[in-house]
Order: C-alpha cells, then sequence, then structure tokens
C-alpha cells in the first residue's frame, strides 16, 4: 500500500464538500450549548430551589455518557417512537422526510451543555462572594448584580474554558456519522471504499479538522485577547 | 430613627445574637465595640441584610419592618437609603474609581451620565482622590481604595451609612488618612454606624458607644460613660489596656 497523493487530494475534495455540514454541527451545537449551559451555571449559581438539585443531578449522570453511545440510543429511539411522536405534535411529515441532523444536534448539545455549564458555573464561582453584598449594598437588585458586577469578571475566565469547549465540539461532531450522517469524515473516506486509500482519507479528514479548528481557534483567541483587556485590572 | 427590638439570629446550633435591642438617634455616630465573635458585624449585617435575621423588628424612619417576614422590596427600599463600607474595601476591580462610585448613582438612582459624573467626581475630589479617579482599585494602596470605599457609599446620599471594621485590613500607616476621611463624613451629619477596634478614635467621634459580648450589648452609652466610668466588669476588663493608657495621658 503506497501513498496516493492523487487519492489524497479526492478524498481532501470530499471532506471539503462536507465542511459546511461539519460548521453546522459545530455552530448550532456551540450557540445552544453555551446558551443552555449559561442557564444552568446561573441556576445552579443561584442554587434555585429544585431546578439546581435537578441541573446537578443531569449533569453528574450525563456527563459520564459517551456522545457515540448517546447518538445511538437517541438514534434508536428516534426510529422506533417517530411515529407516536409525530401524532403527539401533530407532524404530518413521515420519518423519511425528517432531517437525521435533528437526532445529531439533540444528542450533540445535551452532551456539550453539561460541558459548558461546568466551564461557565467554576468561571461564576470565581468572583469573591464579597462582590455580590458590595453590589447590594449600593442598591443593585439582584439582576444588576449579576450583569453588572459578577458577569463581567467572570467573561475572562469563561473565555479560555469556551475556547477549549469548542475545539472539543468540533472534533465530536463527526460522531454523528454512527446514524448515517455525513460530514467531513464521511466526506473524506467516501472515495476509499473504491480506491482502498483509507489512510489517504482519514488524512485528508485530519486536515481539514485541524483547519476548522485552526481557524475557530484564531478567531476566538482574537476574543480573549480582548476580554483580556480587563483581566489585567483582576489582580 | 433606627430602632432594633429583640434581634436574634443564629448559624445553625450557633446563637450569634441572642435578643438585642438598640436605639440609633437620627445624625448622631455609634460605634459598636467588642471582641471577636461577640456579633458585632453580624448585627451591622442585619441592618442592611446581608445576613438575614431570625426574629426581631427593625424600625427604619417611618418604615416598620418585621425581620422574621422580610419583602425583597423591603430589602431593596432599605438598601437604598444606607451604604456599607466593606472591611476588605470590596470595589468592583473591573471599574475604575470613578466607575465605581458612579454605577449606585446611574443604575441605582438613574441619574443621567453627565450628572452623575459630576456627582462622583466632587464626592472622590471630597476623600482626597482627584488625581486617581481614572485608576482602577488594583493600582491604589488599601487607604486609597477604602476611601473609593467610602466616596461610594457617600455619593448615594444614605441616610446612614455601616462601616465594617473600615480600617482592619490597614497597615498602621494608612489608617489615619481613612479615619480622617470617616470623620469628615461624620461632620456632614449623616448618621452612621461604625465597628471597630480603634479605640481612641471611637471615643472622638461617637456620640454613642455599644459595647457587645457574647451576641448581647452588655453596655452602652456616651463615650465617658463607657470609657471613662464603664460599669460593667466585662466591659472593663475589655477595656483595661486602653483606659490604663488614657489614663496616663491624663
Amino acid at each position: 500500500m503506497t501513498f496516493q497523493f492523487e487519492n489524497l487530494a479526492e478524498s481532501l475534495q470530499g471532506a471539503v464538500t462536507y465542511i459546511p455540514i461539519t460548521l453546522k454541527l459545530t455552530l448550532v451545537t456551540f450557540v445552544w450549548s453555551i446558551l443552555i449551559g449559561f442557564l444552568i451555571a446561573v441556576i445552579r449559581n443561584y442554587k434555585v430551589p429544585v431546578l439546581s438539585k435537578f441541573f446537578g443531578a443531569f449533569i453528574t449522570i450525563y456527563m459520564g455518557l459517551p456522545l457515540m453511545v448517546a447518538l445511538v440510543i437517541y438514534h434508536l429511539l428516534f426510529l422506533t417512537y417517530y411515529e407516536k411522536i409525530a401524532l403527539f405534535f401533530h407532524i404530518s411529515k413521515s420519518i423519511n422526510e425528517i432531517n437525521p441532523l435533528i437526532v445529531g444536534y439533540i444528542a450533540l448539545i445535551s452532551t456539550n451543555v453539561c460541558s459548558y455549564s461546568e466551564t461557565i458555573r467554576g468561571a461564576l464561582m470565581s468572583v469573591d462572594h464579597t462582590q455580590y453584598e458590595a453590589g447590594y449594598s449600593i442598591g443593585l437588585t439582584k439582576a444588576q448584580t449579576f450583569f453588572r458586577i459578577i458577569l463581567p469578571q467572570s467573561v475572562p475566565a469563561i473565555v479560555p474554558g469556551v475556547i477549549n469547549n469548542l475545539v472539543g465540539t468540533i472534533k465530536g461532531t463527526n460522531l454523528v456519522s454512527v446514524i448515517g450522517i455525513i460530514e467531513v469524515m464521511g466526506g473524506a473516506i467516501y472515495p476509499c471504499s473504491r480506491t482502498y486509500s483509507y489512510l489517504e482519507g482519514y488524512i485528508a479528514a485530519a486536515l481539514v479538522y485541524w483547519l476548522i479548528s485552526f481557524i475557530l481557534e484564531t478567531i476566538f483567541r482574537r476574543v480573549e485577547a480582548a476580554s483580556n483587556r480587563f483581566r489585567r485590572q483582576l489582580v | 430613627m433606627i430602632e432594633i427590638t429583640g434581634l436574634k439570629k443564629s448559624f445553625g446550633d450557633n446563637k450569634v445574637l441572642k435578643n438585642i435591642n438598640l436605639k440609633i438617634e437620627a445624625g448622631s455616630v455609634v460605634s459598636i465595640l467588642g471582641p471577636s465573635g461577640s456579633g458585632k458585624t453580624t448585627l451591622l449585617r442585619c441592618i442592611n441584610f446581608l445576613e438575614r435575621a431570625d426574629e426581631g423588628n427593625f424600625q427604619f424612619g417611618d418604615q416598620k419592618i418585621n425581620l422574621k417576614h422580610v419583602s425583597k422590596k423591603e430589602i431593596l427600599s432599605v438598601r437604598r437609603k444606607s451604604g456599607f463600607v466593606f472591611q476588605n474595601y470590596a470595589l468592583f476591580p473591573h471599574m475604575t474609581v470613578l466607575q465605581n462610585v458612579m454605577e449606585g448613582l446611574v443604575t441605582v438612582r438613574k441619574i443621567p451620565k453627565a450628572e452623575a459624573c459630576k456627582k462622583a467626581e466632587d464626592t472622590i475630589k471630597w476623600v482626597g482622590l482627584a488625581d486617581r479617579k481614572d485608576y482602577y482599585p488594583s493600582q491604589l494602596s488599601g487607604g486609597q481604595q477604602q476611601r473609593v470605599g467610602i466616596a461610594r457609599a457617600v455619593a448615594l446620599n444614605p441616610e446612614v451609612i455601616l462601616f465594617d471594621e473600615p480600617t482592619s485590613a490597614l497597615d498602621p500607616e494608612l489608617v489615619g488618612e481613612t479615619l480622617d476621611v470617616i470623620k469628615k463624613v461624620a461632620q456632614t451629619g449623616i448618621t452612621m454606624i461604625i465597628v471597630t477596634h480603634e479605640m481612641a478614635f471611637a471615643e472622638r467621634i461617637s456620640d454613642k458607644v455599644v459595647f457587645m459580648d457574647g451576641g448581647v450589648v452588655v453596655e452602652e452609652g456616651s463615650p465617658r460613660d463607657i470609657f471613662v466610668n464603664p460599669k460593667e466588669e466585662r466591659t472593663q476588663k475589655f477595656l483595661s489596656r486602653f483606659i490604663q493608657k488614657d489614663m496616663y495621658y491624663i
């Protein structure tokens, strides 16, 4: 088996065509995970009765569930119960008309929510408790204290963790291939079944993932640099 | 003006405050003295609801509050009429001195920015930090930070300012400048409640001195009553070192 550059080129081409799918999976997952994760982090930070305990338990349990396992479980549930769900919500589409990406999103988001929310919660906890009291003492409400005093101080601690999570999210998206969604990975090895050039295919996939991670990371490092502007003050 | 009756507070089984009764006249300066763990800081924090009292009644001006069933609205209204100066300054580290002082004026009082800025600058100048208004708290000395803390409280024109050991985190050299500012605040006629270990300062500045121990008010009276003729044995013992030194000067 020799390394064929033309096979690599063919695989690269296949991988590149599916970049939009991987990007879509990554960004949709990122946005929803960070929003839901933020909400859960705030609920747990303020120890909201019932909800705080509920999400605490959810995260403890869900953190131990590998993404791959979650994907196949959701996919099976989806296949088995789609008709009942459709009936319940009065959806008239047949199962074949439903984009399997939806199952991918649900599995990716629910897994990613855990890590984003823990990152944000950790950052919120790093702000000294007297900062809340100082806010309340000048007459700020709970919400004003949170958004004007606590959150700005935790942003420099949130950003590096979120970048780390984002890279994890990108790399996690390729697992959706197990439920038949073709993305960068699938696109890269598609020609290989004909040419048996799997090494070239995997390397092509690696190169494209590396490129996507690199670009997104660079963008977010800029954000980090901007947020560091006021970390300097937080000695 | 402020009247506390039957205030009780415990942390678990530890009864920190046992039936506190205290009356504070408008415009007076009250110092609370006592050994560590006597509950003086907890009392001060209960007044500003940074700590919730278990029982008791609280009257602030004509507002009467049952401390057991206090509403969020009542808490906010008391906090908006009072200022709090923290032992560790608790300035907002992501804001400059000016922004720290402006925050309450703009966000709470809804004063237009330009006007709030002017008011904040005047207050900062008044505590002697006009040249430091664009600095961040981390660039200031402890004494300067505490003066910003005082400015932040004073700028909101509160009816009462609560000082929680305002000088005990400072090194001796910086205590003086902070005490000078506190004295200036007292001269404006704002009601002040000060928890402190600075005996000489408390004696000079106070209209009334309260001595606490073990969660109760042991003795209260004029500075002269407490420092020169303390009646209770516990007060005499606590003040013995200070009183002897003072008598030497007489």
